[in-house]
């Protein structure tokens, strides 16, 4: 079988929620991934959904998703022999993984402080740079999303401020994870030197705002009637060129954008333009009255028409209208399908599918290794480092 | 002090966000960005001096082409037999036309790593589907889970799935440069935005796959765990804010977080019922909890708020703002996240960033160059790149082809 881009890669993996992603987006790399456990298990087992099943244990999809392609070893901490096996485990990595407070990661901070291993990369991807005010302060990703400004653009001017669907400000401090690692791996190939890195969940939220801080900084050139700050808009982008409308079955993202010229042939064809080819309009100072004009007239027309056939018709023509779709739909996706897109995957005694590959690599292909129970690479880790018991 | 990426060669000819994003981060890290431009395209976001091109092109240099020209093109292609990196995002087949395809260049540049971010990837019926971030978020599901139950489907408040691609480019391009110290050879990535916004939902995914379920909006409860109280709620309005609101997102995520909650409640009556008496309770009763945090925030300031609450162990945070973020965060502004470049833009003037989130100890990466005109940078990326004269691109200027 092939192998991975990073198959000659060690990785020692003791993070949490806010770096598990980045952990999974190695292993699924090829890089060798050993998540150390407590001998209960690693709390994050028990993280939600579960599969169902009368006669199993509690199988956690959670669990199995981000933590694909690892291989586990359970270690007691406390115990002599398990410390040595840990500190073991850290002379072999290239690469160390750390959230603070997750397994390990007290232990692996001391024994790495002693041991002086040069060539070893050590990240600590922690909620707030330490040192600072805030940097002892508890962020599951729904605070993280509110003090990182995820949570104030979204939502409508009737619900709260609301946070993403999941975690998906983790998974953003998870893919910095994995670039912080491999960009320092790149430099120990070539300088032979490792070092320490900081990633700060907070700044990598804050980093992935789009317009956020261009409103902030611009916000005299962007003309907006709101100023520099944008109040939650529901589905209104920025722009105002792009907005999720109900049509008569379904719901659709609509925008006439990149070329408003293609949709107006497109509403002068339905006869729904109104007075659009007015040359007004194309005048620079009225772009936001075309944007404003254009998105109205396609509201009352998109209500009259069946969403995903809209879908069709706008993709045929070029302009990148989105289908509303909900999970069990996204399941069936045609393009996704058409790709194999979705692989086999099995947790515990339970044969299911998981998302595929995020990158198709032509020569070391992405690949979903197996989920794994608690210690069930115990044996071969172990040898591995050379530990005799 | 070096930064890591210091001597890779990319060469750039990503549009909009997701694209620029990914080179972004690579010239942070001090890798030779060189972005391809051309007059032609110069409109919109692409706009050198937009706001938005300014926000995502910052540390490359810029190399103005007319792709229309053949001495361009062939230009192109000699840049890119001496790239390690080459990046685009148009839709499939356009960098084949300019004839510095995957193909051609591999031919004469076995090492380089070809990465192509296309909306649906290269191959299957919707392949030539055309998507931004908006398109995304509604095909791949979140649009409708980012939203509340039985309202119309409201979605993320920015485009949240470019950035993630662009993320995703990084970490494909540092793989891909692994691969090559071992293998000596280079290869083609293809990236499809789309599927990797289907990722961000895999947990639903798999439950439907394995358990039928279907997955609904759920605004600020946590998806698969029963946790309460987990929401954002009012504070009091005290004419800052946006349009004079202000918010606190609190969670309780264990036992310990609720008991100090309720002791800073001040251990109220209906904390003490028995309908919250467990996690599972709380959770089952949760609209109710919520109404009862929300009557005692609803009279406090945010941040003394969020101050009480974290020093009594208790997560909580205030729902910033763009302009809080720059003007409230103690967290930024010890790091100076938010900074003003030391250069003025020649046609803009004083442009704007925020730092990369990651710390190297031996190989600090503080190095920030301001986002260029077209073709700024022309004179210095032919002599470095292709070793030309001053006298050689004088020559290729007089021909026009050089924007």
């Amino acid at each position: 079988m092939t192998e991975g881009p990073l198959s000659r890669v060690t990785i020692l993996d003791l993070t949490d929620e806010r770096g598990i992603y980045g952990a999974k987006l190695l292993a699924d790399l090829g890089a060798n991934v050993i998540r150390p456990e407590p001998l209960t298990g690693d709390p994050l087992r028990m993280r939600g959904p579960f599969i169902q099943s009368a006669d199993q244990g509690k199988e956690s999809i959670w669990h199995a998703y981000f933590c694909s392609s690892r291989r586990s070893i359970a270690l007691d901490l406390d115990d002599a022999e398990g410390l040595e096996q840990f500190d073991l485990l850290l002379t072999n990595a290239d690469i160390v993984l750390t959230c603070p407070g997750a397994f390990g990661v007290e232990e692996s901070k001391e024994i790495v402080r002693d041991k002086n291993q040069e060539e070893l990369v050590f990240i600590d991807t922690c909620s707030f740079r330490p040192g600072c005010e805030w940097a002892d302060y508890q962020a599951p990703d729904i605070v993280a999303g509110a003090l990182a400004g995820q949570i104030a653009t979204t939502g409508d001017a009737d619900t709260a401020p609301l946070k993403n669907f999941g975690e998906l400000n983790f998974m953003v401090s998870g893919a910095y994870t994995a670039i912080s690692a491999l960009s320092a791996l790149y430099n120990r190939r070539a300088t032979g030197s490792g070092q320490r890195v900081e990633v700060s969940v907070h700044e990598c939220i804050a980093s992935c705002l789009e317009h956020v801080f261009m409103f902030y900084w611009y916000g005299e050139a962007m003309e907006h009637p709101d100023g520099r700050v944008l109040p939650r808009r529901g589905s209104l982008h920025w722009s105002n060129a792009y907005d999720v409308m109900n049509a008569e079955t379904g719901s659709i993202m609509v925008t006439p954008t990149p070329d408003f010229d293609k949709q107006l042939t497109w509403m002068i064809e339905e006869d729904i333009h109104d007075d659009l080819i007015d040359p007004q309009y194309l005048e620079p100072e009225n772009l936001r009255l075309r944007v404003e004009k254009t998105m109205n007239q396609l509201r009352d027309w998109v209500a009259t028409k069946n969403a995903e056939d809209l879908f069709f018709e706008a993709q045929e023509r070029h302009m990148p209208y989105g289908l509303v779709l909900p999970i069990e739909q996204v399941a069936e996706n045609p393009q996704l399908i058409a790709r194999d897109w979705f692989v086999p995957y099995q947790i515990g005694e339970h044969k299911t599918l998981s998302t595929g590959a995020p990158y198709h690599f032509s020569d070391t292909p992405w690949q979903l290794g197996e989920y794994k129970s608690i210690n069930e690479d115990q044996v071969d880790i172990l040898n591995e480092i050379g530990w005799n018991s | 002090m070096a930064r890591p990426l210091e001597g890779l060669k990319i060469l750039d000819f990503t549009h909009v966000l997701a694209g620029p994003f990914a080179t972004r981060i690579l010239g942070d890290m001090g890798a030779d960005v060189v972005k391809i431009n051309s007059l032609d395209r110069a409109i919109g976001a692409n706009d050198p001096i937009h706001p938005y091109y300014i926000m995502w092109n910052r540390n490359k240099r810029a190399l103005a082409l007319d792709m229309s020209n053949e001495s361009a093109r062939k230009t192109c292609k000699e840049l890119c037999e001496k790239a390690d990196i080459v990046i685009d995002n148009f839709s499939v087949g356009v960098l084949d036309r300019w004839g510095v395809g995957y193909d051609t260049i591999s031919q004469v540049n076995s090492k380089v790593i070809y990465v192509q971010m296309s909306g649906m990837g290269d191959g299957g019926p919707w392949s030539k589907f055309v998507t931004y971030a908006p398109t995304i978020h509604a095909l791949c599901g979140l649009t409708h889970t980012t939203s509340v139950k039985n309202r119309q489907d409201i979605g993320i408040g920015f485009s949240y799935n470019d950035h993630q691609a662009g993320l995703h480019g990084a970490v494909a391009i540092l793989a891909g440069l692994e691969s090559l110290q071992h293998s000596g050879k280079g290869q083609r990535i293809d990236i499809s935005q789309f599927e990797v916004g289907v990722n961000f939902v895999a947990p639903s995914l798999v439950d439907h796959f394995s358990n039928n379920t279907i997955t609904e909006p759920v605004a600020n409860d946590l998806p698969y765990d029963e946790v309460a109280p987990h929401g954002v709620y009012p504070c009091s309005s005290d004419g800052e804010g946006i349009k004079g609101e202000n918010w606190i997102a609190i969670a309780c995520m264990t036992e310990d977080q609720w008991r100090s909650l309720k002791n800073l409640l001040g251990s109220p009556e209906w904390a003490e019922q028995d309908s919250f008496s467990t996690l599972s309770l709380r959770y089952k009763n949760r609209r109710e909890l919520d109404s009862h945090i929300q009557n005692w925030t609803k009279a406090q300031e945010a941040y003394p708020l969020m101050d009480t609450c974290q020093n009594a162990g208790v997560p909580a945070g205030v729902v910033q703002s763009g302009a809080d973020l720059a003007n409230k965060d103690p967290q930024l502004r010890s790091r100076e996240f938010l900074f003003a470049f030391d250069e003025l833009h020649g046609e803009v003037g004083q442009t704007f960033g925020d730092k990369l989130p990651i710390k190297f100890e031996k190989t600090p990466c503080e190095s920030y160059i301001r986002s260029r005109s077209l073709g700024e940078d022309n004179e210095s990326v032919l002599k470095d790149w292709l070793n030309l004269s001053p006298k050689e691109i004088d020559e290729n200027k007089s021909e026009g082809w050089l924007n």
